[in-house]
């Protein structure tokens, strides 16, 4: 009652002192549900149960601490976030349910969740038709936003593509490397990770000298491990997973390899200490590289200082592996939202997110997005470990939106 | 048992289809996503049921026919612009072609032996659909687009949930009709004794087969019907996940009746539903209780929620019998207790 | 070429002895009780982690760790048995119609010790066990052999061996095989069926944790390494379901053909060697390479 009466008396005294001004008003009043005078309800999910909860509790968690953050500071232009959170199990058909329960039951304003790429893909038709923005929490995203649709923003954290592109950029440029070697698993995201792997070393001048595509419970990776050793490359790319990573830098030592760069995407690695000691021998690690899209690690103080905020709003939790993988899209939804003003429509705040162009200080590059472009991140950073330490190698690497796709 | 189902049997079904028509207008999409999905698994399972429940053999083939429906359904539309009313048919056809094919071998084993052959036969068929990019886009998976029945656009699960409801309504008619059959009595047959239902007459090897490709008709069709309210599909719906999922439903269910089985689709198909509404702190505990659930449903009902609530009835039936027995007994001596003394 | 076969074949021997040892865990079951073990590569699992976990947080030896994880997965083999395989086998499995309540609740029970592992928060990244020895590997050649690996080969063909001395020597042993024979004959001649086949899934669940400690130096766990039991099943189809050493062949068979395969056609199709193997098997010589011919049991 108080809202109504407050857009009535606003709108009588707009309306008597200028007439267009019925407009504003007018505009104030948002035909979208989900959103009221002070309150925007936001959809939030990723998988809270199964094989694949590393990848959605502790993102999920940071991405709801950061609206918590906004709300503590007064909200966004005067509304408070209200969430309403769901998991997704990362299969296709929990997050189709979840999707159109929230849209649908709990009418929400905006959707943001999803870690796995082909569970998101999955909603792609439902939400184009609803016209329901939907910002992905921390997928990688290939197949969902390509090729870009209206309403899905994604890939906050960088696509399998910028993985590929940027280790293979920085083969050419800091190692010097003419023959790759490249290792990935058969499922969507290999496929994108050689595709481009593949078109970017060609661009360079660069010879693919092998590609190894392994399923994701290989038990023993010996076989493509001798068929790379016996290519003879230069350096070898791997975007495979954490169990399988650390099964190839096993073989790599104990073939000898080790003066052969191995480069392995962020998905392998999700703490280096503990893929450090799962590896079990240091002196295997002497070339090692991996790609990181956070500037945490060459900065302790802003390692320290989300830990300490992930602690204090989830006390008596450890931060895991993946948490801050939930804070880029948070903050770029926050963003969007206070850049499509007090007047926000699900319309208008895709227009927001669309020319979104920030720079969190936590992010190796620009969060942006396009007319023609819904995957966010295209920077990467190239991060040397030995075992013991983390040193982020000089300069950023990207990914050019057109090679393997 | 013979002849056509009663009256009684078959009015379910119309009011199955008449409630989906009016429930279409009032549900949100996402109950009718919810319901669309449940109907899809009581077809799945009741073809499960076939194998298991009715014939007595233990195959794990299911999914596979499952994603051959699919996959088929989606291919002949999108590529042979088939429309679905025959796409879906001869989507299930192939199926049961598959069915047909490898009933052959697999009949000729026995008891964990098919088991384990039809196990390997749907990771074999789930590594085809990963791995034959050009028919099936591999891992990526493959856009289903909207289809639409004799002009009647399905784009959105409010348009498919009549859709799916008569399906399974007709789907559940000719299941009552098989249940009547001679052929239903050589599969039970069969799975009490083959020895003994060889010695009758019956040919063994022939009704095993028969109902080996059955059961993947009805996968075939259950895949078809999934292409209507889902507008993608990957390799991984043809998962061993999947296959425990169907499999839980027709033991908790109860295996061998038609009510079992669509008990069973229900309850097991809205649990993550429901436990949408449990705190967030417990839904890591999910895999935990599911196992516990299969297990506790096997040691104390070992006929499913079903054959249990049927146990319990004719207890009940049985001591009211008694009971009723008694009290006339009493009655009659009472009465003949006042005309003694009243004389 | 030539070193690269042999090195795919060393491997490929000492994977498939990993296979081995949980199909061995799977056949001692079956050969007794006639149950198919969905669950066994959860025991693995559980076993493993049970492991790791006393040397990480109890600090205790190697040794005592092996023994610790051995003597708590007995304890819940012979737990499961006791409170659910006996409540619904209390008949013996005869027919067919009777393997779906078996199956299903080693199904319920793999998904149960996944669930429990899964909310340990420790378990969310894969992890690994230090291996026995840290001796230097050998080189053979060209070809490299871990220490690890020779330990691997050596349990497998000790337990393998001490099983099937254990079940051609000993008096429970030969009640076993009898069991397996004729249950109700057995029962009637007054041997303890009852205890005896809770010893038989202690024994399994035990060798599941040997197992799982000497393979997680290797191949990592997580709470998903349960599905390993598919390539055991493979092993053990191979070698006939119900001979021991028939298990180990079948192990090593499929590890190198797994490698071969990896080396001479292409990694992809690594995953569905093993179904590939379980149909053909089945379809050529349903009684695998040892395997007493499958006869028509207890009509």
């Amino acid at each position: 009652m108080k809202a109504l009466a407050t857009i009535a008396g606003r709108r009588a005294v707009a309306a008597a002192l200028l007439g267009f001004a019925t407009l504003l008003p007018l505009g104030a009043q948002a035909a979208d549900p989900g959103i009221t005078d002070n309150e925007i309800t936001i959809g939030l999910f990723g998988p809270l149960s199964g094989p694949l909860i590393a990848y959605g509790i502790d993102p999920l968690n940071a991405a709801k601490m950061l609206y918590e953050d906004v709300n503590a500071r007064g909200g966004i232009h005067g509304r408070k976030v209200k969430l309403v959170i769901e998991d997704d199990k990362c299969t296709p058909n929990d997050l189709v349910a979840v999707v159109k329960k929230l849209t649908t039951v709990d009418k929400v304003f905006i959707l943001h969740g999803g870690s796995c790429t082909a569970a998101v893909a999955a909603a792609q038709e439902f939400v184009g038709r609803e016209k329901m923005p939907m910002m992905m929490l921390n997928a990688a995203g290939d197949n969902a936003v390509f090729p870009p649709q209206r309403y899905i923003f994604g890939s906050f954290q960088g696509t399998q593509r910028t993985y590929a592109s940027s280790l293979t950029e920085f083969a050419q440029k800091q190692l010097k490397a003419k023959r790759i070697a490249v290792i990935v698993h058969d499922d969507d995201y290999g496929r994108a990770n050689l595709a481009t792997a593949r078109a970017v070393a060609e661009s360079l001048g660069m010879q693919v000298v092998a590609a190894e595509r392994i399923p994701p419970n290989i038990t023993d990776v010996t076989a493509p491990m001798l068929n790379i050793r016996a290519a003879k490359p230069d350096v070898i790319l791997s975007g495979a997973y954490p169990a399988p990573a650390v099964l190839i830098a096993q073989k790599y030592g104990e073939y000898g390899m080790t003066d052969i760069p191995l480069l392995q995407a962020a998905q392998g690695i999700p703490t280096p200490s503990v893929f450090a000691k799962n590896v079990g021998n240091d002196a295997v690690l002497k070339n090692f590289y991996h790609t990181w899209a956070f500037n945490d690690i060459g900065d302790p103080a802003l390692k320290e200082k989300w830990s300490a905020m992930y602690k204090k709003a989830n006390p008596g939790r450890e931060p895991g592996p993946f948490m801050i993988s939930g804070a880029p899209s948070a903050l770029a939804t926050i963003a969007a939202l206070e850049k499509a003003g007090r007047n926000v429509t699900r319309e208008s705040f895709v227009a927001a997110m669309e020319s979104l162009d920030i720079k969190p200080e936590i992010m190796a590059g620009p969060i942006k997005f396009g007319p023609d472009r819904r995957d966010g991140l295209r920077h990467m950073l190239v991060i040397k470990y030995d075992g013991k330490t983390q040193k982020a190698m000089p300069g950023v690497y990207s990914w050019d939106g057109k090679s393997g796709m | 048992m013979f002849g056509s189902p009663t009256l009684r049997q078959l009015a379910p079904l119309l009011a199955l289809v008449l409630g989906a028509l009016a429930l279409q207008q009032l549900l949100p999409q996402y109950f009718l996503y919810v319901g669309n999905l449940l109907m899809m698994y009581v077809i799945l399972v009741i073809g499960l049921d076939l194998l298991i429940g009715w014939s007595g053999q233990f195959a794990f083939a299911h999914i596979a026919f499952f994603g051959i429906g699919i996959y088929a359904t989606t291919i002949l539309g999108t590529r042979y612009d088939l429309p679905f009313l025959i796409a879906m048919p001869v989507a299930a056809m192939l199926a049961g072609a598959v069915g047909f094919l490898i009933a052959f071998p697999a009949t000729r084993l026995r008891a964990v032996y098919l088991a384990l052959a039809t196990f390997a036969f749907a990771e074999c068929a789930q590594w085809v659909a990963r791995t034959w990019d050009s028919v099936t886009k591999g891992a990526d998976g493959l856009q289903i687009p909207p289809t639409s029945i004799l002009g009647y656009a399905v784009g959105n699960d409010q348009h498919a949930f009549p859709v799916v409801a008569i399906i399974l309504a007709l789907v559940l008619a000719a299941t009552l009709y098989l249940q009547r059959s001679r052929f239903a009595r050589s599969m039970s047959a069969i799975r009490e004794s083959e020895h003994v239902a060889s010695a009758s007459g019956i040919d063994v090897k022939r009704v095993k087969i028969l109902s080996f490709t059955l059961s993947a008709i009805y996968a075939g069709v259950a895949g078809g019907v999934y292409t209507l309210f889902n507008s993608f599909v990957n390799p991984d719906i043809l998962g061993v996940a999947q296959l425990v999922l169907v499999l839980t439903m027709l033991v908790v269910g109860g295996s061998g009746s038609i009510a079992g089985c669509v008990l069973g689709a229900v309850l097991i198909g809205i649990l993550p539903e429901v436990l949408r509404a449990a705190p967030r702190s417990m839904l890591v505990w999910q895999e935990f209780f599911y196992g516990l659930i299969l297990v506790l449903a096997i040691m104390f009902m070992p006929r499913g929620f079903f054959g249990a609530w049927q146990a319990w009835r004719d207890r009940a039936r049985h001591a009211a019998d008694k009971r009723d027995a008694q009290a006339s007994q009493d009655t009659r001596l009472r009465a003949k207790a006042s005309t003694e003394a009243s004389s | 070429m030539s070193t690269i076969i042999v090195q795919a074949v060393v491997s490929g021997i000492v994977t498939g002895c990993i296979y081995a040892l949980v199909a061995l865990s799977l056949v001692i079951i079956f050969k007794t009780t006639d149950v198919v073990n969905f669950g066994g590569g959860e025991f693995v699992m559980v076993g493993s982690f049970l492991a790791l976990f006393a040397l990480v947080y109890l600090g205790v030896g190697y040794a005592l760790a092996l023994l610790l994880a051995a003597v708590a997965m007995f304890a819940l083999g012979v737990t499961f048995d006791a409170v659910t395989m006996n409540r619904i086998g209390g008949r013996l499995y005869t027919r067919q119609t009777e393997l779906v309540p078996t199956i299903v609740a080693t199904i319920g029970l793999s998904y149960l010790l996944k669930g429990i592992v899964r909310v340990v928060p420790y378990t969310e990244e894969p992890r690994r066990i230090p291996p026995l020895f840290n001796a230097p590997p050998i080189f053979v050649g060209d070809v490299v052999i871990q220490a690890q690996d020779v330990v691997i080969v050596v349990a497998t063909t000790l337990i393998m061996i001490g099983l099937w001395a254990f079940f051609r020597f000993t008096m429970a042993g030969r009640a076993l095989r009898a069991i397996s024979q004729n249950a109700r004959a057995a029962c009637l001649s007054g041997m303890p069926v009852r205890t005896l086949r809770m010893v038989v899934w202690g024994l399994s669940a035990g060798i599941a944790a040997v197992a799982g400690v000497l393979f997680a130096p290797k191949l990592l766990i997580t709470p998903d390494s349960g599905t390993l039991v598919m390539f055991a099943f493979a092993a053990a189809i191979v070698g006939g379901f119900t001979s021991l050493p028939g298990c180990v062949v079948g192990g090593i068979v499929l590890g190198v053909t797994q490698n071969l395969v990896g080396v001479l056609i292409a990694p992809q199709a690594i995953s569905v060697t093993p179904f590939f193997i379980i149909m053909v098997v089945l379809l050529l010589r349903p009684q695998g390479l040892f395997g007493d011919a499958i006869a028509l049991k207890k009509v």
